[in-house]
């Protein structure tokens, strides 16, 4: 479904992504773990066409033009960025409505809307409030319901767990898994790699803007370099955990 | 007489409500200052002057003044702004200067650089309420003032093409995500601005009844004062700041002298700037939105 090959990121003369190879297929969810800095972010701003890159990146077969955010969206391609991206003087219903900017079909789109409002109710409680008054674990919610309202295929979810309570954590990750139920193939970025490889099918885990190791979710996680590097040993923290 | 003051002062501020909305428009999703704005609006007031003057209804007058300067600041969106989207912000301020000084200098090329009178049988209706004497040409430029906002705010508040807007002034790699498309609705800012600053031309004429090429640079000033003290960050500043400046500037001519009325309308954009520079109605410093 999506193929990266030999991306390249460049931040001024800073090289963040030097020629990572990636592959997601349809109905997969597919982890990239890694540390600060190690290039996560880069790569699925890239994905999603907000920066411009070296490299091929082919989504259903056909090549993405870079930098080209909203034809990516209309393609099936959406992505909740790091930090949720929620458009705080908005009200929660206008972010959603924001979900259906690229749509044509106002009333199936005005349905869809109101479904979200019954899979998260308390976003249906807070309709009317401003997104910025919203809670972190509420907010998540909403930049996940959001995108979803432009019916993508493919979701990239960027640290969706940043900054949330543990309890918090837990729902979004039991959401990442029922997307997938429902059909939605899922990048996800991720710091809190423990969890994240437990929900995975795949993952990569890039080190300084390269992936050193990627295969099945399962081995990753019992692979001793990784358990070393970023799961921590049975008395150290996890990574990412508060 | 003050009441009289008042509602002169509430017709004044009215247009520059018009003129400071057409820079905050820009000023507010871009964070870019079109300079131009004034010379739309006196163009806007030339074009109104012209139709008017071949016998044609008011309405017409307003229709083809906006729709005049709404192509001209599409044409300065493509030519000075566009091309100079990653330049720093000073870098597209000093193109809309070199328009705005070429614009003027093809309206004084074409209408020459005196005044020019409406017919004064224009103006000519009044109506007296109590002590107050309104003529109908002020309650023309308020009337449609109120119309021109509500329109604005319907769109800016209540459409599709709005809400990406708004996206778009608050954080610009979000609205891209969800689909929106950064060239159009910067164009789309810039038509808007164009519509309001040309209708503020033709009501400017009629407020004065009278029209020169150096108007656009007296008001257009005025207006980025009033869109300072309003906010720049908030489109909707100026709606308490025109009116304000409008009131205060008549009252300064009538109970202090003409001679010291930019004194106090500058004096307040000062004031406002080391008090509270984030304007009347703006909200935390850190929200104001970013480039685009």
């Amino acid at each position: 479904m999506l193929k990266v090959r030999g991306l390249e990121v460049f931040y001024g003369p800073i090289r963040a992504v030097r020629g990572i190879d990636l592959d997601v297929e349809s109905g997969e969810i597919i982890a990239l773990v890694g540390g600060n800095g190690a290039g996560k972010t880069t790569t699925v701003r890239a994905i999603a066409g907000l920066t411009p890159y070296k490299g091929t990146i082919t989504y259903d077969g056909k090549p993405l033009t870079p930098n080209t955010a909203e034809l990516n969206l209309r393609a099936g391609l959406a992505l909740v960025p790091e930090g949720r991206g929620i458009l705080g003087r908005m009200t929660v219903e206008e972010n959603l409505s924001m979900g259906t900017y690229c749509r044509k079909d106002h009333a199936e789109a005005a349905r869809d809307i109101e479904r979200m409002f019954e899979r998260f109710p308390i976003l249906k409680e807070r309709r009317h409030s401003l997104a910025n008054l919203l809670s972190g674990g509420e907010q998540q919610m909403l930049a996940i319901a959001r995108a979803l309202l432009s019916r993508p295929r493919l979701l990239l979810l960027d640290e969706p767990s940043l900054g949330l309570a543990p309890k918090t954590t837990t729902a979004v990750f039991e959401l990442i898994s029922s997307l997938r139920r429902d059909g939605l193939t899922v990048l996800l970025v991720e710091q809190k790699a423990r969890q994240t490889l437990k929900i995975a099918d795949r993952a990569y885990l890039l080190e300084t803007g390269r992936v050193v190791m990627s295969g099945r979710a399962a081995d990753l996680a019992n692979d001793s370099l990784m358990s070393q590097a970023f799961l921590g040993g049975a008395t150290s923290p996890e990574i990412g955990s508060p | 007489m003050l009441l009289q003051q008042l509602v002169n002062g509430l017709t004044l501020g009215a247009v520059y409500t018009l003129v400071a909305l057409s820079f905050s428009l820009v000023m507010g999703i871009l964070s870019v200052l079109n300079i131009a704005i004034g010379e739309l609006f006196m163009l806007g007031g030339f074009i109104g002057f012209a139709v008017i003057a071949s016998q044609l209804p008011l309405p017409v007058a307003l229709v083809v003044a906006m729709a005049g300067a709404c192509t001209v600041s599409i044409i300065i969106q493509k030519i000075a702004y566009e091309p100079l989207r990653d330049a720093p912000m000073i870098t597209p301020m000093l193109s809309t200067l070199g328009f705005s000084i070429i614009l003027q200098n093809i309206v004084t090329n074409i209408w020459g650089s005196d005044p020019l009178q409406l017919p004064s049988e224009l103006f000519d209706a009044d109506f007296t309420i109590g002590p107050v004497r309104i003529g109908f040409m002020q309650l023309v430029v308020i009337g449609i003032t109120i119309v021109l906002v509500a329109a604005v705010a319907f769109l800016v508040q209540r459409t599709a093409a709005g809400r990406a807007l708004r996206a778009i002034a608050e954080n610009r790699d979000v609205a891209r995500l969800l689909g929106v498309s950064v060239d159009k609705t910067t164009l789309l800012a810039f038509g808007i601005s164009g519509l309001l600053a040309g209708a503020a031309g033709v009501l400017i004429s009629l407020h004065y009844s009278a029209i020169t090429p150096y108007i656009g640079v007296d008001i257009g000033l005025k207006a980025i004062a009033v869109m300072v003290i309003g906010g720049t960050a908030r489109v909707w500043g100026a709606l308490l700041a025109g009116p304000l400046i409008g009131i205060a500037e008549v009252m300064t001519i009538a109970y202090g002298g003409s001679q010291i009325r930019d004194f106090i309308v500058y004096g307040l954009m000062i004031l406002i700037l080391l008090l509270r520079p984030q304007g009347l109605l703006g909200g935390p410093r850190s929200d104001v939105g970013q480039r685009v």
